[in-house]
């Protein structure tokens, strides 16, 4: 009896250890790296960086001279403004787009490769686009003094370097539309339409069914999908980088240009700046998803 | 018996370092005193066998230029060149002071030259980073005028006001000219002074922007303006005193009047109908604009700019130079210096002859439309025309108007200040009084 | 997986008008920037407001001293052929290596239930959502400190932090579709736990093994932050090689072209993708 308990136990033993092992090369790679990454900058930003020869940890002096600046709040509301919208219109577009794909039409082989080809390449290619489409010496503002509703380009309006940031939001609808597009409708497929035709044939119609049966149907796939995008949006450099409208930036081009700087004092607060992205990304995207969460357990799906 | 072989092992590998160092610092010394002939650095140039030249690498033509020319020219020599694109010169001067920093003396780091000039010599040197004074003992240094009497040789002896003592070698000299687009403006109307860029702008607003400061461009810009509104009227002269000579106090009020000029001028520049003044990034970014006719002026330097530019297409067809801003055009010069912690002094030095020499620095000219760094006056007339054929030429402007209105940099040490005044009184729209702004930036310069 | 009806319903299946033109739209904003952007890379020069470029390439470049447009482009001083390599060198090697490390996590994750599982499994999404701005500078100092700044082994160790929870999803995804009933019939059958890896568990992950790998490839050739720290100029990618050509706001002909050189990975990875994985294996990963 004693015996058969015991190599019971050693079993489970060296099942868990087999189950460490088997996780621990992806674990070295997060929690060594991606982990310690967080942990120095979070140091950083607190005033421990003896390399630099400042150890004052721990220091809020680099949160509080950062959140101090009402430049930072607008660089905030700048960052969340475009991932936001980005987020949006790239839904409903990418929505839109999986509706058509699911039903039958000639070429449609021929669109599947074709809408997919953002997904493949990088936003700086969008970005090129947008640059070469959108600027006030773009090809949009050529036309138009082609048929003659502008003479200088000055009267083209401002797409690009504001921050209204049209340019940017641009760009990220045209990378992740096809991304969402991609999620839904395989999410579509994998549902099948039999509910849809059911409704329709019970008298519901269009818009009923997409709402009531449709949509709830597809959300996991707009949640998930939503929410890399947004996070994407709003860590994203290169696009504010080069068609932002200056100061105030958006945190990430903030935080880099901190980093650039000789001052050292300004790395720290350029690790308080990077620390208040996190900070805001992870609480933001956790109460996204704590909210579904709860919404999914209100209409009984797990 | 171990213990006695590691010691000796130890001991051996420490003597040797200490007389490799040894032998370096006898080089050096040698070099720096003159003590050394050439035929000994060319033979223990070519034992080292390459040179690490760290430049900025944001030209085509100048990458072109150090692949197809410089390299075989070095080759021939018995060295090999490994040119080293950077995006920042900063970026160089920052790794051979870490290096430094981490105890990597000379013979011992990873950067054999740098193309420089302005701030980032002032901190090599600040920071007893350099190699020391050789630039006026090679062959080639019989092309630069090193006399400090002769007061033609100002740009050879300082850079932007600091002492270089021959650390430095000249490699190209230039001149802050703009361009307009003739096609487009008349050439009477492009305004020379200051006020009628005013005026200009006010019958045509948002036609004109200039590089944003922190870029030296953009900071050119902004000295040119302070000069021309001096409050005691003497231009650049107070300016070549360091800040320490000068003071916060003093210093803010030589530039305020400059400073608000540039605050007015900002509410007419692109994009300041709209949601407020664009300045661009780079250079390029503002030869983009001024192509497609959103502003009519571009300034930058480049004495041969616009004839390179009509070469590859960057510049519009109708673009010429003009003289602006009246008396004060700003001209340096920019240097290859060698780092304290160079890997191959000898390379280093081999190249820095090869740089010098009239057969690159036509070719560089032509080419890359880089104007030499050697004085012509102590060149021969065949060297001279050699000069002369390579040249790209002027558009639009001749060089007796050139040589009317140049003006010096400010002195290295005032960069940083008026850099930093300029972005937070125009830029973040401080409303500190310009006083207190100096003097900010002058206690952060510590 | 549901079946597709024909079905004669109000619903439909064909387009309506709107959506046809609403495909257009899209497909048009989509594919038609890249028309400009071909006739750039082929002038020499093309200002406002022309339509067309007033001068071609072609007629400028016998007399350029220095090589323009597509000439440049594919000289050495541009060095994309360089970046080129790098890419899809690096890009191979991560996929590789998060494929051995992510497989076996991912079974463990599929299967298996332990003590902090939720824990883990939410820290392994977390690259996904802190960006990597965040994080970018922070592993430049690690890097420098373990003297791996700068080299190959950096960047495709860094490489591996964003491709880590893409390819761990989409491979317990397909865990969880394989279930264990058929590598534990093929046992009962008599196959060693060799024979079972190789000719049940295999060949029925493939496919998501594939569309894993080519998600994680994709990924890797993307990254752009990440590369450009670690890389300190030394290793050039695509990525790192266009932002520099554009981070001033303009394009000139050498720009364009670059730019179509680097979207060229990306069509052929797309024929590639498309010709095998379906749809539904990417929202696998995606889809929960």
């Amino acid at each position: 009896m004693a015996s058969r308990k015991t190599n019971e136990l050693v079993r489970m033993r060296k099942e868990r250890w087999l189950v460490m092992m088997q996780l621990l090369p992806v674990m070295l790679v997060l929690v060594l790296l991606f982990g310690g990454a967080l942990v120095l900058g979070v140091a950083q930003s607190l005033g421990f960086a003896p390399w630099f020869g400042v150890n004052t940890f721990p220091d809020l002096t680099y949160f509080k001279a950062l959140w101090g600046e009402p430049s930072f709040w607008r660089s905030l509301w700048l960052t969340l403004y475009y991932a936001i919208a980005a987020t949006v219109i790239s839904l409903v577009l990418g929505i839109l787009v999986a509706l058509a794909l699911v039903r039958r039409f000639r070429s449609k082989t021929l669109y599947k490769y074709l809408y997919k080809l953002p997904l493949m390449i990088p936003y700086t290619v969008g970005i090129a686009l947008a640059v070469i489409m959108l600027g006030n010496g773009g090809m949009i503002s050529r036309f138009m003094e082609f048929v003659g509703l502008i003479d200088d380009p000055s009267q083209f309006p401002q797409i690009l370097k504001t921050h209204m940031g049209w340019g940017i939001i641009a760009v990220y609808v045209w990378k992740q539309t096809p991304f969402v597009a991609l999620t839904i409708y395989a999410v579509l497929l994998g549902v099948g339409r039999e509910t849809e035709e059911a409704a329709a044939i019970l008298g519901a119609n269009k818009r009923q069914v997409f709402f009531l049966v449709t949509l709830p149907q597809i959300m996991p796939g707009i949640i998930s999908s939503t929410l890399i995008i947004f996070a994407f949006n709003i860590g994203a450099f290169e696009a504010p980088f080069i068609l932002g409208g200056g100061f105030p930036d958006t945190l990430p081009v903030v935080a880099w240009r901190y980093f650039n700087d000789a001052d050292y004092t300004l790395q720290l607060q350029g690790m308080a700046t990077v620390v208040s992205i996190a900070l805001m990304a992870s609480g933001i995207l956790y109460s996204y998803l704590a909210i579904y969460r709860r919404y999914e357990r209100r209409i009984g799906r797990h | 018996m171990k213990t006695l072989w590691v010691a000796l092992s130890l001991t051996g590998g420490l003597l040797t370092s200490a007389a490799f160092a040894q032998d370096l610092d006898a080089f050096r010394d040698a070099v720096t005193s003159g003590e050394i002939a050439w035929e000994d650095v060319q033979a223990r140039a070519q034992e080292e066998g390459e040179i690490n030249l760290y430049y900025w690498g944001g030209s085509d033509q100048i990458n072109v230029w150090m692949d197809r020319f410089a390299a075989p020219g070095l080759e021939a020599e018995g060295v090999t060149l490994n040119p080293v694109r950077i995006t920042s010169t900063k970026d160089a001067v920052d790794l051979v002071l870490a290096e430094l920093g981490s105890g990597k003396g000379l013979g011992e780091g990873s950067v054999d030259a740098i193309w420089v000039n302005g701030e980032n010599f002032a901190t090599l040197k600040q920071q007893n980073a350099l190699f020391g004074a050789f630039a006026d003992k090679l062959p080639n240094s019989a092309n630069i005028e090193w006399n400090a009497e002769d007061p033609r040789a100002l740009l050879n002896l300082r850079d932007f006001g600091v002492e270089t003592n021959a650390a430095e070698m000249p490699w190209s000299g230039q001149q802050y000219v703009c361009a307009v687009n003739t096609e487009r403006v008349p050439k009477e109307n492009a305004p020379s002074t200051f006020a009628e860029l005013h005026d200009y702008l006010t019958a045509n607003p948002g036609k004109f922007a200039y590089v944003k400061p922190p870029h030296y461009i953009g900071n050119t810009f902004v000295q040119a303006a302070v000069y021309a509104h001096n409050p005691d009227g003497d231009g650049a002269r107070p300016f070549q005193k360091s800040i320490d000579e000068l003071g916060a106090a003093e210093l803010a009020r030589l530039i305020k009047p400059g400073m608000e000029y540039l605050k007015e001028l900002d509410g007419l520049l692109l994009g300041a109908s709209g949601s407020g003044a664009r300045y661009p990034e780079d250079p390029s970014a503002l030869q983009g604009l001024f192509l497609n006719g959103e502003i009519d002026f571009s300034c930058n330097f480049g004495l041969y700019g616009v004839a390179i530019g009509l070469r590859d297409g960057t510049f519009p067809e109708g673009a010429e130079q003009f003289v602006f801003p009246e008396g004060n055009m700003i001209k340096n010069k920019n240097y290859l210096v060698i780092p304290g912690n160079a890997p191959n002094p000898a390379a280093a030095l081999v190249m820095a002859n090869y740089m010098a020499s009239v057969e690159a620095q036509a070719s560089k000219l032509e080419i890359a439309g880089m104007p030499p760094g050697v004085d012509p006056w102590r060149l021969t007339e065949e060297e001279v025309a050699q000069l002369t054929a390579a040249s790209p030429g002027f558009v639009g402007i001749t060089q007796a108007e050139l040589d009317a209105n140049t003006a010096p940099d400010t002195n290295a040490t005032l960069v940083d200040v008026i850099e930093a005044t300029w972005l937070e009184h125009i830029q973040r729209d401080s409303t500190d009084s310009i006083e207190k702004i100096v003097e900010r930036a002058v206690a952060n310069l510590n | 997986m549901a079946r597709r009806t024909e079905s004669t319903t109000a619903l439909g299946d064909r387009l309506s008008p709107f959506q046809k033109l609403y495909l257009w739209l899209i497909a048009g904003f989509i594919l038609g920037p890249f028309i400009p952007l071909i006739v750039q890379s082929f002038a020499f020069r093309w200002a406002w407001p022309d339509l067309l470029p007033s001068t071609w390439w072609l007629e400028q470049r016998e007399e350029s001293i220095v090589p323009l447009a597509w000439d440049y482009v594919f000289s050495p001083y541009s060095q994309v052929w360089e970046a080129t390599v790098n890419t899809v060198f690096i890009g191979c090697v991560v996929t590789v290596i998060c494929l051995i490390i992510c497989l076996p996590a991912a079974r463990v994750l599929a299967r298996e239930s332990f003590r902090g599982k939720a824990a883990f499994e939410f820290f392994l999404s977390m690259p996904l959502i802190v960006p990597e701005a965040a994080i970018g500078i922070a592993l430049l100092m690690i890097f420098i400190y373990v003297g791996l700044a700068g080299t190959y082994t950096g960047i495709i160790i860094v490489h591996l932090i964003p491709t880590i929870p893409y390819m761990i999803r989409m491979l317990t995804a397909v865990y969880q579709g394989l279930g264990r009933d058929f590598e534990e019939q093929a046992m009962i059958l008599g196959a060693s736990r060799w024979q079972v890896l190789r000719l049940v568990t295999l060949p029925m992950l493939l496919p998501g093994v594939i569309a894993g790998a080519l998600f994680t490839f994709l990924v890797s050739t993307n990254i752009f932050l990440l590369t450009f720290f670690m890389g300190q100029g030394k290793i050039i990618t695509l990525p790192t090689l266009l932002f520099s050509k554009i981070s001033g706001g303009t394009l000139d002909a050498s720009a364009a072209g670059i730019t179509l050189v680097v979207t060229l990975p990306g069509i052929i990875l797309l024929l590639i993708t498309e010709r095998f994985i379906k749809e539904e294996a990417f929202g696998k990963g995606f889809g929960n």
